[in-house]
């Protein structure tokens, strides 16, 4: 159960520097590959065009188009992800009960923490959503999904009682008054 | 192969049935933590076992209504029987004759005979009533078969074997006669003696076989006032009197004579010491003959004379001068003198003396050493024996005034020794025990102002080094026993090497008793490490103790004060001393002029770090002890909040005190609470070292009810003197001691005392007698203070606006009890038990979650996340709860209880007639690992899981090795 940030990036990473690497070897015979060009321009600077190459490339608007999208989909994903986790741990929450035992304590621990370490790795999750041109609306949605997915979990403390909320919580904190009046005495011996 | 799988089977049960069959102390642990002594108390009567050459026992009647035997070897109880406190089981005689020892019970009510081999009864009788005078055993033609018993206007003789009266007779002239001896010399006739004071003896024959009176003569002898206290019979029937005011015995044959033969001692050239009562002491070692001829004569405190009666003469056969105490024994045929004489301050000597011819017999010399911490001697209980060679030997058992027993073998060495004052221990106190010499060195250094960098070091490195030394001692020690039986090793208590256990669980106990014998007890033994004996103590003296310094004070030594006040004269005496070695302190005392009312122990100290201690007389002035000026001082400063109050339960007075500057004192209060209908039975206040932890209660909705801790609560008991039934009442008064402010008033109709009451924290708990349900009630009071604190740092009677909400509950409780306590733990944390002495002997923690007003009726969400016990008008009495397990304590008075250094422990003393220690857990032990806990596989099964990974994970880099090889 990795997070889906992390989940996000690491998909968008592999997609971004695997293509190069997937391929062994390639013979390209077709025009307009850009990756066969700059590996040309890189290796071999002076080699004479084959024939049908044209200097100017051929725009391929659709496909640019699409690519454009998916980032953008992939990003709303990712700031969507802490608010779509959060109908499932509202399930987890209720099957788990008030009870204080061991695995509701589990959950509630698991449920306080993914939103807090989501919250510490902000700026590389912010990295993440850097190509996307809605990148603040973006990253105010995964802050705010992150802050209801924390609230969540303070709810559940507060609901199993973990939080020292009440007056009882801090009654062993309370000192014995001081005396002010020295007593004694008894029968008449 | 069936038969095996049976058997294998039936070994599995017994197993399983076994480990089911578990109670509140583990088998194992009898004894580990707790003791228990028995006693006697007082020894009126005393008998050794004689029909038994070889025999071991010696039977002991006491003033405490207790019958027992002993074994003279050891000193331990063979058995004992106790019987009801009071006048009505008070042990009028004891007789012995053979196997059979017979008693007379509740001044004459019974009759009661014993198997002294076992301890088993024979029989018992229920005499006519009368008050008893005297009884004894009745011979006749050589053996013992009859006993006669004399009551103020009866005679009765009874069978030996069977209890069954043979006959009983009225004596004549009863009204003006006042009977007051019975004898009888073997020829068949019993003698009645009876005296008309002043004026005459009467004396009845009656015969033995049918109760005819024989013979009734009457003698002058206008001298005589008391038999048993002047007169005694000797020879064939010669009864002989002296009288200190003609100095003259006085003999008068029973048989023949009807006048007294005067005999002054001025012709036997005897001369009784100025002021001196002089008695007379006879012998009859065998109640089917007549008494020997000899008799001692004690004429002074330290002058006796043995004499003997010849053809009509009084001869002296022996002058004991000095002499403090005189015995008749007989061994077989032989009977002989012992004679205790003062040898020099701190030993007597003892020497036998052959009884017919005075002559002092050769090596018998016994030295006794007198205890310069115990009383004088006062009985002599001597036990004669006849020798391989036919010379008689003997053991004495002594009783000194301070009610101890030494039971003493030639030439002087002591086989055991009874404190049997401990049997009335009146008041006590534990005490820590010091730190080692070396710690305390330690800690007396940090005490200590710095003088110089390099002495501090010196001073500190040769501390270092005493430690070490008593560190390898320690080890030493320890390998040195590991090497002996674990039976041989004893733990030698002294003095000396008594220092605090890590978690101060060894303290010392010290106990003050009726007599006026002090006593130091190591709680974790029971040895008696100290005793101190306080002369001339009050019939009926008031003690207090008070512990003035604790141990924690190095170097300044612990002091104890104890406050003796006779009540008779009001006047009050104090006794400073150390409680660890139970020395008088060097501290002089102050002396007390004028009455004394009360004490009262301040939680001020001097600069000797002494809690000063306030004395109010009956003047209501205040003297404070100790009264330095820097004492003064403090007082001066801190006058306006000293409050004290004084319970008259006489007047039904209750009233309240404040100090002065000048130390004299100006009344606040008084409370009257009308003695025509009710009286003051008790006061308890709350115990000064008791700290409550937890300043509320937690709902069951997590809100909190804060408790109304005031700790100068008073709850007063109050009895209805009207003690009918319907009209009875009991009452408890809740009063604030410093306003007088009456916080809570409860009264219980148609109930009775006497009332047990435990005040502690914000709760009383008392139990009473339910004259209408006719059973015993438990009744709990809480007070608290609200959802909200008034004032949560500081505590002032004199600011409490608000009252408290009160709350009570109440209970049955099966049966009677005898003494109540609340456990004491350090912090307050540990919750708190009630323990109760059962008057069966029992003691049970009975844990204060039972007695909580808050017990629903109807139970409910909130209750039972309170975890509050749904009400249940009866209490049980669960067997596991009983701390002494089978270890009775017979007529628990009291029950002290003390903090140790653990919270989850407490330690506890009961006492009566016997001493009890034990400790208690009322919140199991939480803090410390069971003493049963496995060290061994614990520790053995980490060493093999730790090395098992060294194991695995080298095995594993071989195998990753290996593999990235391939």
């Amino acid at each position: 159960m990795a997070s889906p940030g992390g989940q996000g990036g690491g998909a968008l990473s592999t997609r971004g520097g695997g293509g190069a690497r997937r391929m062994k070897w390639a013979l390209e015979l077709s025009v307009g590959n850009t990756r066969s060009r700059s590996d040309r321009q890189g290796g071999q600077g002076d080699v004479v065009y084959p024939i049908g190459y044209s200097e100017k490339p051929v725009p391929d608007t659709s496909i640019q188009e699409t690519d454009k999208n998916l980032v953008e989909k992939r990003c709303w994903d990712v700031a969507l992800g802490p608010l779509k986790q959060i109908p499932m741990n509202l399930f987890i929450m209720y099957m788990s009960g008030n009870t204080i035992s061991i695995f509701p304590i589990m959950m509630v621990c698991m449920m306080a923490w993914r939103p807090i370490q989501a919250l510490m790795s902000m700026s590389a999750t912010f990295k993440l959503l850097e190509s996307s041109s809605q990148q603040w609306l973006q990253g105010l949605v995964y802050l705010i999904g992150n802050l209801l997915g924390a609230a969540l979990a303070i709810y559940k403390c507060q609901s199993m009682g973990l939080l020292p909320t009440h007056s009882s919580d801090w009654l062993a904190f309370i000192e014995p008054p001081q005396r002010m009046e020295i007593m004694g005495g008894g029968m008449v011996l | 192969k069936a038969v095996a799988m049976a058997k294998l089977i039936l070994l599995l049960l017994n197993w399983i049935f076994l480990c089911c069959n578990v109670a509140a102390v583990f088998e194992d642990q009898v004894g580990k933590f707790d003791w228990r002594q028995q006693y006697v108390g007082k020894v009126r009567f005393s008998h050794f076992d004689s029909h038994m050459q070889s025999s071991k026992k010696v039977l002991l009647a006491s003033e405490s209504n207790v019958f027992a035997a002993l074994n003279t070897r050891t000193g331990e109880l063979f058995w004992r029987h106790v019987d009801k406190t009071g006048p009505e089981g008070n042990i009028d005689a004891l007789l012995q004759h053979g196997q059979d020892a017979v008693l007379v019970i509740g001044n004459g009510h019974l009759l009661r005979s014993w198997d002294i081999g076992v301890g088993g009864m024979n029989w018992e009788m229920v005499l006519d009533p009368g008050s008893f005078r005297s009884a004894c055993l009745v011979g006749h033609q050589g053996a013992v078969k009859h006993l006669a018993v004399l009551k103020k206007t009866v005679i009765s003789l009874h069978y030996l074997s069977n209890g069954h009266q043979k006959w009983v007779e009225n004596l004549p002239e009863s009204e003006t006669v006042d009977f007051q001896a019975v004898y009888s010399g073997g020829n068949g006739e019993v003698y009645a003696l009876g005296v008309v004071p002043n004026s005459h003896l009467a004396i009845v024959v009656y015969s033995l076989e049918d109760g005819e009176i024989t013979k009734q003569v009457s003698v002058e002898a206008p001298w005589l006032s008391s038999i048993p206290a002047s007169c005694s019979v000797i020879s064939r029937g010669l009864l002989t009197c002296v009288d200190s005011t003609t100095m003259s015995l006085y003999t008068l044959d029973l048989h023949l004579q009807l006048e007294m033969t005067q005999i002054p001692l001025q012709t036997l050239g005897l001369d009784v010491d100025p002021g001196f009562r002089p008695s007379l002491v006879s012998h009859q070692p065998n109640p089917a003959h007549p008494p020997l001829s000899e008799f001692l004569l004690q004429l002074g405190p330290e002058h006796h004379l043995l004499l003997q009666h010849n053809d009509g003469q009084i001869v002296t056969l022996r002058d004991y001068k000095p002499a403090l105490l005189a015995s008749f024994a007989t061994a077989g045929e032989k009977t002989v003198v012992a004679v205790m004489a003062p040898k020099n301050k701190t030993a007597c000597s003892i020497n036998l003396f052959s009884a017919e011819t005075g002559r002092r017999l050769l090596e018998t010399t016994l030295i006794f050493t007198v205890d310069p911490n115990g009383g004088k001697p006062e009985k002599l209980h001597v036990q004669a024996f006849l020798k391989k060679d036919d010379s008689v030997g003997y053991r004495v058992m002594v009783q000194t005034e301070d009610h101890t027993l030494t039971f003493i073998q030639q030439p002087g060495r002591v086989m055991w020794t009874r404190e049997e004052a401990l049997s009335d221990v009146v008041t006590m106190e534990m005490v820590d025990l010091p730190l080692t010499g070396a710690q305390a060195e330690l800690e007396g250094e940090f005490g200590k102002k710095a003088d110089g960098l390099m002495s501090m070091v010196m001073k500190r490195l040769s501390s270092q080094l005493i430690m070490l030394q008593a560190w390898i001692a320690h080890l030493w020690k320890l390998f040195y026993d590991a090497r002996k039986p674990r039976s041989q090793v004893k733990n030698d208590v002294s003095i000396e090497n008594l220092s605090r256990d890590e978690f101060n669980l060894q303290k010392m106990m010290v106990l003050v008793t009726a007599s006026g014998k002090l006593f130091g007890i190591d709680s974790k033994t029971g040895d008696i490490l100290w005793k101190h004996y306080l002369e001339n103590i009050p019939l009926n003296a008031a003690f207090k103790l008070m512990v003035q310094r604790t141990t924690a004070h190095f170097p300044h030594p612990p002091q104890c004060t104890l406050l003796i006040k006779d009540k008779d004269t009001g006047l009050a005496t104090l006794h400073v001393f150390n409680p660890i070695f139970g020395r008088r302190s060097q501290v002089t005392p102050p002396a007390l002029p004028q009455p004394i009312l009360q004490s009262l122990l301040l939680p001020l100290m001097d600069q000797d770090y002494a809690k000063v201690l306030l004395l109010v007389d009956d003047q209501y002035k205040v003297s404070a002890f100790p009264s330095t000026k820097n004492v003064l001082q403090q007082l001066q400063e801190t006058a306006s909040s000293i409050f004290f109050y004084l319970a008259d339960s006489g007047q039904g007075r209750l009233s309240g005190y404040r100090l002065r500057t000048d130390l004299s004192t100006e009344q606040v209060w008084e409370v009257v609470i009308p003695t025509e209908t009710q009286k003051i039975v008790s006061i308890k206040g709350k115990r000064s070292n008791e700290h409550v932890h937890s300043q509320g209660r937690v709902m069951g909705d997590r809100s909190v009810l804060y408790k109304y801790l005031n700790p100068n609560l008073l709850a007063v008991v109050t009895e209805s003197t009207d003690l009918h039934q319907e009209r009875s009442f009991i009452g408890i008064l809740l009063i604030d001691g410093v306003t007088g402010r009456i916080i809570h008033e409860a009264v219980q109709r148609k109930a009775r005392g006497p009332v047990h009451v435990v005040h502690s924290e914000n709760w009383v708990v008392y139990e009473y007698w339910s004259t209408k349900s006719r059973r015993n009630e438990f009744s709990v009071i809480e007070l608290y203070e609200g959802m909200d604190l008034y004032n949560s740092t500081v505590f002032s009677s004199l600011d409490r606006p608000h009252a408290p909400q009160v709350l009570q509950q109440s209970y049955i409780f099966p049966s009677s009890i005898s003494t109540m306590e609340a456990t004491l733990t350090e912090k307050g944390i540990t919750s708190r038990h009630l323990l109760v002495g059962l008057p069966s002997g029992g003691i049970l923690s009975l844990p204060k979650m039972f007695l909580d007003p808050r017990r629903p009726e109807v139970i409910s969400e909130q209750s039972r996340e309170e975890n509050l016990i749904p009400y249940a008008p009866e209490l049980i009495i669960r067997t596991e709860w009983f701390i002494n397990y089978n270890q009775t304590v017979s007529r628990v008075r009291g029950i002290y209880t003390a903090p140790s250094g653990l919270e989850s422990t407490c330690l506890v003393v009961a006492y009566g007639l016997d001493i009890y220690h034990t400790r208690v857990y009322p919140s199991k032990q939480f803090d410390v690992l069971k003493d049963d806990y496995d060290y061994m596989l614990i520790s053995s099964v980490l060493f093999a899981l730790f090395f098992a990974t060294m194991i695995s994970k080298r095995l594993a880099e071989v195998k990753l090795l290996n593999r990235a090889w391939r």
